[in-house]
């Protein structure tokens, strides 16, 4: 027995082993790109280590333009919009897939529509009813459309899982003498807490990187998000400055990084382990 | 709910108004007039909405059941919770970490004819004896984009399914452990069909991400070569913000809509018949 | 079981919910930086510099303008080519676009079509109009008479070359008095390929061109030849591909798959990107390639690399096409006279020749061109400088449905071509027969061209 717990133990390190170079590969050669000196990334040279390391990429990165100012824009509206779409799309969800109504209907319909409309289209009706209401060019406009527009796949995700759920669950704390709303959350929260990281981590990063509205919709430099910012280093033809950008990469991807260390132990499941004998 | 209202105004709305230019010949600056089924009869005789409606469907099916095996595979790799699993979690995230637009360029290094990695590597370990134009082969340039959007969305994938694996009981492994049921039965029995909400979930929703794939593609490659990877999303987006006919990209949305939604409702159908069946057998 | 004795949670939640709104709401609304600005006063100025020195260029002069003229103060708003269009597209649409806009003439033209750009022919003194060269004018000028923008800087397609390549293989750079023409750059191309490590395979190509989207620079360069691609038969446009055309054309697969003197690395890459593999040596010449990015090889370049500019070469002529760096007032604008001041400041002598000297352009203005800085013989400027009178603007500007064209039908079956799928003659026949169709349902719809 013990000696199949090692191979079995093993394989599952040379597995996760590949999957990792492969996935984190790419982000080590940028961390590598951006120790680079201008000069060596012209040089044709191709290493992971820098010839010469330096940090001249990073002082570029940090005093030219605005990137600590967009990190914080990104970082509030990104946490902001993510707490609130979780808290709305929580209880939402629940109805979801507990309930059947023509109006539950009506709203997976939508999810769908959403999702497959090209979002670039619909961009300059959005804008102007934005700017009717005097939300264009603030963050908290941003924020609000950031908020719609993630809420129905983090609804479709969370309904998903909780309909994995058995309904027995909810049964038996009702028959406890719970109220639905009051002790059906209580019991199904820590139940879901791995789905709600889950789906909370993609919403921030897609508010995290998104690109196309923060464009359009602020015209303030002063207001602009990250990855708007980050554009400024591309240049004519294709080709970008490299040194920069990675550095600045760099910077912007350490925050994403921390959330998800920090987030990490909410994936860490199990917590329905017996929780049915009772 | 005032959520409701939040919704429409911000939501419903713009997507009405972006379904009804689809009916319209709008062009920027020009008046917008109705035509009604203009533009789809234009649709059938374009040779360019058919080709990129191909690369989308055959991209979509390699990238999603791709992303959804391999995402499934890591994730079970990673429910072993063996020592330095921690570390592992927070590593496969690295894609997501990246922002997008380094994402695009930093591949684009790596697949570099003169300087990249790949062709580095592969030259000096002998496989082979001339650098390989990745991107821009007409041979290697779809596998090659396909790679990138694998590695891109595995880390989605491994993440929602883990999620969803977590949900499953740990008493069920045990009794069936206690039957007598080797880990491959366990996993089909039941890790399988408990886990059939949300492996449905996460399928419908990345192929529709998948289809809908803009962003990465187009900083990689543009739609090229000569067309090649042209994806429908960069076609309506060519059509509406390059050459301004915004009327015939929105139809080209409302098609892509209709289409997939009978795709989705068909495949959704299945799986929730199957699901319920499954709950009584239970 | 894991239950938390709380008394009417269900009431809190969604008041809490309720009370993060209302905070966070109030926060981004209240909180200075955030605040919406009813209305700008300042005027805003969308640039698309993206070189070190341009950057440093274009804001001091944005801020020389702002001591000068403290009651039209201007906003320098950072642009960048890749999102521009997209910027533009959606601003002009809703209304909301800066009031100063940088762009490149080939594309700006188009919004000028659509009626988005406010004709500046009324507003541009005469001093601006016989100082700034012909060929400026003449790519900003709708048939119509009306001017989308003021042209700052012209585009340029030089040579860049390895004088160390060069004196090895002995071989002479040509002068200005004494150009080369395609032939026999040609030749020396061949003498310069090399496998110097000897290992059976090219490391050192005689030649290295951006082919990735060519259609543009084909287009340009077959100028020289006498060619145009684009011909108006009785008013309308439409496209002939006769030898004049096919010269280049030929001449480019020879060198690719002959000569083998050109490295099919071009292929997926843009002229500027070889740079690097220019300077580690892979390249003895690069092939019409943009005079601005010989900013990337002052700065970047290994120390002790020398390089040079060769003068344009010679076909039937020496002209190349050219597309100019323009700025444009937007109709929505409130503020036409102020940017049109702006405009008129940066544009002047001593601010053009800083900017066309910071981003290594040619300036747009012929006594900007007299100046010291554009003569000298270092970095091939006086190269640069001579050869704008060789700038020439193609007959396709203005053509309806240029843009479509180039992505949707010249530039995949220009890769084609260079990927050695098709025959010179095949590709010819494509074109021919896919671009007449565009043209022919572009013009039967619009009488605004």
């Amino acid at each position: 027995m013990k000696q199949k717990t090692i191979f079995a133990d093993l394989a599952t390190h040379i597995g996760l082993l590949a999957y990792v170079s492969f996935l984190a590969f790419p982000l080590v050669w940028m961390v590598s790109t951006s120790f680079k000196s201008t000069g060596e990334l012209y040089s044709g040279a191709v290493t992971i280590i820098p010839q010469i390391p330096t940090l001249e990429q990073y002082k570029t990165a940090v005093t030219e333009g605005m990137l600590l100012r967009s990190i914080w824009n990104s970082f509030t509206v990104g946490v902001l919009s993510t707490v609130i779409t979780i808290a709305i799309a929580l209880p939402s969800a629940y109805a979801l897939s507990r309930f059947r109504s023509f109006m539950n209907r009506a709203v997976l319909g939508w999810i769908l529509v959403t999702q497959i409309f090209p979002v670039i289209l619909i961009i300059i009706p959005l804008y102007l009813i934005l700017r009717s209401l005097l939300l264009s060019d603030s963050l908290t406009g941003l924020g609000v459309v950031y908020i719609v527009w993630n809420l129905p796949f983090v609804l479709w995700m969370l309904h998903g899982y909780i309909r994995t759920v058995p309904v027995e669950l909810e049964e038996a704390a009702m028959i406890d003498g719970a109220s639905r709303w009051n002790l059906v959350f209580r019991v199904l929260l820590p139940v879901l807490l791995p789905a709600i990281a889950a789906s909370a981590i993609f919403a921030f990063i897609s508010t995290w990187n998104e690109f196309f509205f923060a464009l359009v919709f602020m015209k303030t430099p002063a207001l602009g998000t990250l990855p708007v910012e980050l554009a400024r280093y591309t240049g004519m033809e294709g080709i970008a400055r490299t040194g920069p950008l990675a550095a600045s990469s760099v910077i912007a991807s350490l925050p994403s990084l921390v959330l998800f260390a920090i987030m990490r132990k909410w994936f860490a499941g199990g917590l329905l382990a017996g929780s049915m004998k009772a | 709910m005032p959520v409701v209202l939040l919704v429409v105004i911000f939501s419903v709305l713009p997507l009405l108004r972006g379904i009804y230019l689809g009916f319209t010949d709008y062009r920027l600056g020009d008046p917008i007039t109705f035509n009604g089924l203009k533009n789809y009869g234009q649709m059938l005789q374009d040779d360019f909405f058919w080709r990129s409606f191909r690369v989308g469907i055959i991209w979509t099916v390699v990238v999603t059941s791709g992303q959804i095996m391999l995402g499934l595979g890591l994730a079970l790799l990673l429910e072993r919770r063996v020592r330095f699993s921690s570390l592992y979690s927070v590593l496969i995230l690295a894609p997501w970490a990246m922002p997008p637009i380094i994402r695009a360029i930093i591949w684009r290094q790596i697949y570099d004819v003169d300087a990249g990695v790949i062709n580095a590597t592969f030259q000096s370990l002998s496989f082979l004896d001339k650098p390989v134009n990745w991107l821009s082969s007409f041979e290697y340039a779809i596998p090659a984009v396909i790679i990138v959007g694998l590695w891109g969305e595995i880390p989605k994938a491994a993440v929602f399914l883990h999620a969803g694996l977590q949900s499953i009981p740990n008493d069920l492994y045990e009794a069936g452990q206690l039957d007598g049921a080797n880990a491959f039965q366990r996993f089909r029995h039941i890790t399988l069909p408990l886990l059939r909400p949300v492996l449905a979930g996460t399928i419908s929703l990345s192929f529709i991400w998948n289809f809908n794939m803009f962003g990465m593609v187009w900083v990689l490659t543009q739609g090229g070569p000569g067309g090649l990877t042209r994806l429908p999303m960069l076609a309506a987006y060519e059509e509406a913000f390059r050459y301004g006919y915004v009327g015939y990209a929105a139809a080209i949305g409302n098609v892509m809509v209709v289409l997939i939604s009978i795709a989705m409702f068909f495949y959704l159908r299945t799986q929730m018949r199957e699901s319920t069946a499954s709950e009584i057998v239970k | 079981m894991k239950l938390i004795e709380t008394p009417n949670t269900t009431r809190l939640l969604p008041a809490v919910a309720l009370l993060l709104l209302s905070v966070t709401t109030a926060y981004l609304l209240f909180s200075p930086a955030h605040r919406r600005s009813a209305q700008r006063d300042k005027m805003q100025f969308v640039c698309l510099a993206w070189q070190e020195e341009a950057l440093a260029a274009y804001k001091s002069v944005v801020s020389d303008w702002n001591k000068l003229h403290p009651e039209s103060e201007v906003e320098y708003i950072q642009g960048n080519w890749n999102s521009i269009q997209d910027y533009l597209v959606t601003g002009f649409e809703t209304g909301d676009v800066a009031d100063i806009i940088h762009y490149e003439s080939s594309a700006i033209v188009d919004f000028g079509v659509r009626g988005y750009l406010e004709d500046l022919a009324p507003l541009i003194s005469d001093e601006l109009k016989t100082d700034i060269q012909e060929v400026g004018w003449a790519s900003v000028r709708r048939p119509n008479g009306e001017f989308v923008g003021v042209p700052l800087l012209l585009e340029s397609l030089i040579i860049l070359f390895n004088r160390d390549h060069f004196a090895e293989s002995g071989i002479m750079p040509p002068s200005l008095q004494h150009p080369w023409t395609w032939d026999e750059m040609r030749n020396a191309a061949r003498a310069l390929t090399k496998d110097t490590s000897g290992d059976g395979h090219i490391d050192r190509w005689g030649a290295g061109m951006g082919l990735r989207n060519s259609s543009n620079m084909i287009l340009n360069l077959t100028i020289g030849f006498g060619g145009s691609y684009f011909r108006r038969e009785n008013g309308a446009y439409v496209l002939r591909i006769g030898d004049n055309e096919k010269k280049l054309l030929s001449l480019l697969m020879e060198m690719l798959y002959q000569d083998r003197s050109m490295s099919t690395a071009g292929l997926g890459l843009s002229g500027p990107a070889m740079i690097p593999s220019f300077c580690s040596g892979k390249y003895s010449m690069l092939v019409s390639i943009g005079s601005w990015s010989r900013q990337q090889l002052t700065q970047n370049a290994p120390k002790g690399f020398r390089w040079g500019v060769l003068p344009p070469l010679k076909a039937l002529t020496q002209q190349i096409g050219t597309s100019a760096q323009t700025l444009s007032i937007p109709k929505a604008s409130t503020r036409k006279r102020e940017a049109m001041a702006f405009i008129d400041f940066l544009a002047n002598r001593d601010n053009m020749a800083r900017v066309a000297a910071a981003d290594w352009m040619v300036p747009a203005r012929k006594s900007c061109l007299d100046l010291p800085k554009f003569q000298t013989t270092e970095d091939g400027w006086d190269v640069a400088s001579r050869s704008a009178q060789y700038l020439a603007v193609g007959e396709w500007v203005g053509a309806p449905g240029y843009i479509e064209w180039k992505s949707r039908i010249a530039n995949p079956i220009f890769q084609e071509l260079f990927a050695n799928r098709l025959a010179v003659d095949e590709a010819v026949k494509r074109i021919e027969e896919e671009s007449n169709a565009v043209l022919r349902r572009y013009q039967q719809r619009d009488q605004r061209w």
